[in-house]
């Protein structure tokens, strides 16, 4: 008989389903190898397992600021080629986001992007058409004040449409409009100060204090949650795996960011990833158990509680997502995704909530825009 | 070496030396712009090349050491001048020239303070401000208020002035009470010489003289600080070592909440020991629970307001205090929701170290918050009481090492998360400042309004269910009575969502301690009649309610385990919680009702 092997994994989400189900299917075909979960609360508790004597064979995170790390992940793209045809199925758009200097850090889990969703039954109420992908921003603002509908007192009892307060759901809008906060390189001087980055962040605010379609923080409202008094969201594949999950997928539909005056295609992406530590002393074998946890498991896409994209066409696919009628435009959208400030620069992230408190201020004291996000220069 | 044959090299070597150029260039041009860590960077590459600069002209190695230093120091303060970037190197040789050149004069205009703002250009605009430079921001400060006024409307400008407060705060440390205060009162509340020295008796001259010495202890210290230098020779900073004798910290004396076990055991160390019930109490941390939305994560914790936190109980309990504050970039951050807007503060040894050092030597531990607490906990507060220069250490507790550990200076500065604590003394205006007599009737007074406040926020915070709210977007804990229901939805979220091992056990371990302290906190409050019997009744509550926490801590230890508990074991854990829950319900409930009675009475 001969032993066992170990492979320990440490995740940071608290949802086991779908590691469990691989689990189960990993061993049952290598009943040889033991699969061993460990959870951390945070990337600094995965980084002190990697430091540890104890270093986990695979660690998978809910950010990528660990995959950019020199040292900590072995490169996957060998293992990739192993693969036949593996490559070529990786979705592109992802996979220009995930590899640094031709590597492959880890696999991409958790992948979301945002899209505009739209509340059918509030247009219709409203006699409006629905938006179609050729829309602008100052379209989306005038269909949003039809949207808006406060009560004597101002108070909203439906906003026309719903974003957070957040650097990081800005900037997609900063892309479509040709500009960028963070060049490639990491710096942000000669770009969030530039024209297309403040043109953009003056039209984000005008929302807020000029058109009030967007509730502002704190601001007093009857409107619910977001699925419920919101005509038109900025929504992320969470929010739309929720509604489809409670059976409110006929409610909604979905169409792209709005186009801005820059003319640039372009989005967001958010994903963590799961990779092979390069302390295990069995990669190869981590590598196997990651290859059937992350692309060979179609299910987990399938599953009507799904809230995240897969990472191939392949899967895509076969999962049914690229048939879906809002899922499938997610899918599309991985094409237009692009890399956002908070991968290219740790200060700048570490920062995050810091800019978002100047956001605040724009938007509740009317702070110069212009001004002070020329002052983010100091962030990156 | 000249800085022409460095360019010559520069040219032989072909692509590689034209990209690190280019990257030279590029920090330059930051630096120029007022990028601290930019020319951090360069100093940093080009450190030894100025010190052999220095070293051919001076021959001398000890003189070339003194040269480097005020080199780097005023190119840091002139950075801003640099017309191109290019010619950084042959500025950067032309400073160090002058001031060998000046050293070998041993004299020159240079040995006297120069006026205020004298580094300035005469023609510069007088509304203009070189953030990098203390010079050029003491000045602004100091402008008239209807000046200064005109600059509100700049929300850029108002931030980085809100910046450099905050960073010239963290600098006071350097200076002496009465040069603090002198400097607080001319800069900050912009008092005329004259009024300050009739705030402090003294003569206006003398005041001039306190301010300028302020001034340029306060610049030093900056540029030591963003430049990672050597501590001066000789005074404070010279080389040295200390160690403080910490009293015994018995066992029934700590609490779970490290943060105010510490406190608690620094106080004991200045000679003011508490009792930890006491300060359980009034800080409230006897009555919080904080349960993660995610899962049985013990996170929720440690996730308060840590800056107003600290500095409120030690005010409340009659102490001024210092603290540095901050997070490294470069390093994931332990507790994002607590730190998330820390400001991104540079890995650099004297932007900590003279703090620790200042404060053991006037015999006073430093609260310090350990990233590298020994397992199975992750980070907790400790105290550091004690330092060596020579082995470039510092000695701290840790809550599993009765004897204490040592970590370098490099690795206090490397820690992701910077919180460190000082006690400067008693505050003036604070009741507590008094002498903490017993059985004087002001005291009992005090005591009692404490225990009102104490009790008020035990009742509004059972009821918030949603205490403090991080601005990061994914992360979010549940509160007060609400937190029991989250924490037994953990327990019963089914193989898909079970529920953290290791953090279950901080968790039941924590509360079951807290519980305790606020049972025993109850009991010593000084109410009369009804408001007391049911205060005792509360307290008699606390303590079920704790021992039901205590019965979840025995049946999952606080230990590093990742094994899975069984449905069965989940189950009977929420069981234990809603009587917890229950008993602690009832605690609140007669805690309203003496509230209620004591007003009656008063």
């Amino acid at each position: 008989m001969s032993a066992i092997t170990e492979i320990r994994f440490l995740t940071e989400f608290q949802q086991l389903h779908n590691v469990s189900s691989a689990i189960a299917s990993f061993e049952r075909d290598h009943p040889h190898v033991r699969i061993i979960v460990e959870q951390a609360a945070d990337h600094y508790e995965s980084l002190r397992a990697f430091n540890s004597d104890e270093a986990p064979d695979i660690i998978e995170s809910g950010g990528w600021s660990l995959f950019n790390r020199p040292g900590m992940f072995v490169d996957l793209l060998p293992y990739v080629k192993e693969v036949p045809g593996l490559q070529e199925d990786l979705i592109p758009g992802i996979m220009r986001v995930a590899c640094k200097d031709g590597n492959l850090p880890g696999l991409p889990v958790d992948v979301s992007v945002p899209l505009m969703i739209y509340d059918k039954e509030k247009f219709d109420q409203a006699g409006l058409p629905y938006p179609t992908e050729d829309w602008t921003w100052d379209d989306m603002m005038a269909l949003a004040e039809k949207l808006t509908i406060r009560n004597e007192q101002g108070v909203a009892r439906q906003f026309g449409y719903g974003n957070g307060v957040d650097i990081e759901f800005f900037e997609p809008f900063i892309m479509r409009n040709g500009g960028r906060l963070i060049s490639l390189d990491g710096t942000a001087r000669g770009h969030v100060d530039q024209q297309a980055a403040i043109e953009a962040f003056k039209k984000l605010i005008d929302a807020y204090r000029v058109h009030q379609v967007i509730r502002k923080p704190d601001e007093p409202s009857e409107a619910g949650d977001l699925h419920e008094g919101f005509a038109i969201i900025f929504g992320f594949t969470w929010f739309i795996g929720g509604c489809i999950e409670h059976g409110l997928s006929g409610r909604f539909g979905v169409v792209g960011l709005p186009n801005m005056p820059g003319g640039q295609q372009g989005n967001m992406i958010y994903m963590g990833a799961a990779g092979v530590t390069s302390k295990s002393p069995n990669p190869h074998l981590a590598w196997e158990f990651l290859h059937h946890y992350v692309l060979q498991r179609p299910d987990s896409f399938r599953s009507r509680s799904t809230r995240t994209l897969p990472i191939t066409r392949s899967l895509a696919e076969q999962s049914g997502m690229t048939e879906h009628p809002l899922w499938s435009r997610y899918i599309q959208e991985l094409d237009h995704v692009q890399i956002s400030g908070f991968y290219i620069n740790e200060k700048w992230n570490a920062s995050r909530q810091l800019i978002n408190e100047d956001i605040n201020r724009m938007i509740l004291e009317g702070a110069d825009v212009a001004q002070t996000i020329k002052s983010w220069t100091r962030f990156a | 070496m000249g800085i022409h044959e460095l360019d010559g090299d520069a040219m032989q070597t072909g692509r590689r030396e034209s990209v690190d150029e280019q990257h030279g260039r590029m920090l330059a041009e930051r630096a120029r712009q007022g990028d601290t860590e930019a020319f951090g960077e360069l100093i940093e590459q080009h450190r030894h090349r100025v010190k052999g600069w220095a070293q051919q002209i001076t021959g001398d190695p000890h003189m070339a050491d003194d040269i480097v230093q005020d080199a780097l120091i005023r190119a840091f303060l002139h950075i801003g001048t640099l017309q191109d970037s290019s010619r950084f190197l042959s500025w950067l040789h032309r400073i160090v020239q002058n001031q060998a050149n000046m050293r070998m004069r041993r004299g020159g205009p240079y040995r006297k303070e120069r006026p205020f703002a004298a580094f300035r250009p005469a023609e510069s605009d007088s509304s203009h401000v070189e953030w990098s430079d203390l010079d050029s921001v003491l000045f602004h400060l100091t402008r008239s208020a209807s000046k200064a006024a005109s600059g509100d409307d700049d929300p850029a400008e108002h931030l980085m002035r809100k910046e450099m407060y905050e960073t010239i705060h963290a600098l006071l440390h350097c200076l002496s009470k009465k040069e603090r205060g002198i400097f607080e009162a001319y800069f900050f509340r912009q008092l005329s010489p004259d009024e300050i020295a009739s705030m402090y008796q003294m003569t206006t001259g003398s005041i001039y003289t306190y301010i300028h010495r302020s001034r340029q202890k306060l610049r030093n210290e900056q540029v030591r600080a963003s430049l990672g230098l050597l501590p001066e020779k000789g005074g404070i900073a010279m080389v040295k070592r200390k160690q403080l004798e910490l009293p015994g910290w018995p066992l029934h004396a700590s609490a779970s909440i490290s943060l105010i076990d510490r406190i608690g055991h620094m106080l004991a160390a200045i000679g003011d020991p508490r009792e930890t019930a006491e300060l359980m109490g009034l800080s409230g941390f006897a009555f919080r629970m904080q349960i993660s939305d995610k899962t049985t994560f013990a996170d929720g914790v440690y996730m308060f307001d840590w800056r107003t936190s600290v500095q409120q109980l030690l005010q409340q309990l009659g102490y001024d205090s210092t603290m540095l504050c901050g997070q490294l970039s470069d390093t994931p951050v332990p507790l994002l929701g607590a730190v998330e807007r820390f400001p991104v503060v540079l890995p650099i040894e004297e932007a900590v170290i003279p703090f620790i050092r200042k404060y053991i030597d006037l015999g006073k531990p430093v609260l310090y918050f350990d990233t590298s607490a020994s397992r199975p906990y992750v980070h907790e507060w400790s105290l550091i009481y004690g330092y060596d220069d020579e082995e470039k250490a510092v000695h701290l507790t840790d809550v599993l090492k009765p004897s204490g550990k040592i970590l370098t200076y490099e690795d206090i500065a490397n820690n992701p998360v910077r919180f460190l604590v000082a006690i400067d003394g008693k505050g003036p205006s604070s009741a507590s400042a008094a002498p903490r007599l017993t059985g004087t009737v002001h005291m009992r007074k005090r005591r009692s309004d404490e225990a009102v406040q104490a009790i008020r926020f035990a009742i509004a915070y059972s009821k918030n269910r949603w205490g403090y709210r991080p601005m990061t977007t994914y992360l979010s804990y549940t509160t007060g009575l609400a937190a029991y229901d989250r924490w037994m939805e953990h327990l019963r979220g089914g193989p898909d969502k079970p529920p953290n091992r290791y953090g279950l056990g901080q968790l039941a371990a924590v509360y079951a301690n807290t519980r305790g302290h606020a049972a025993q906190y109850l009991r010593t409050v000084p109410f009369e009649g009804e408001a007391m019997r049911l205060t005792l009744l509360a307290s008699e509550a606390y303590e079920q309610a704790a021992e039901a926490l205590a019965e979840l801590s025995a049946a999952v230890p606080f230990v590093r385990a990742a094994a899975v508990l069984s449905a069965e074991q989940c189950e009977a854990y929420a069981q234990i919680l809603e009587q917890a829950q229950t008993f602690e319900a009832a605690a609140i409930e007669y805690l309203e009702k003496a509230i209620h009675h004591f007003e009656k009475e008063q």
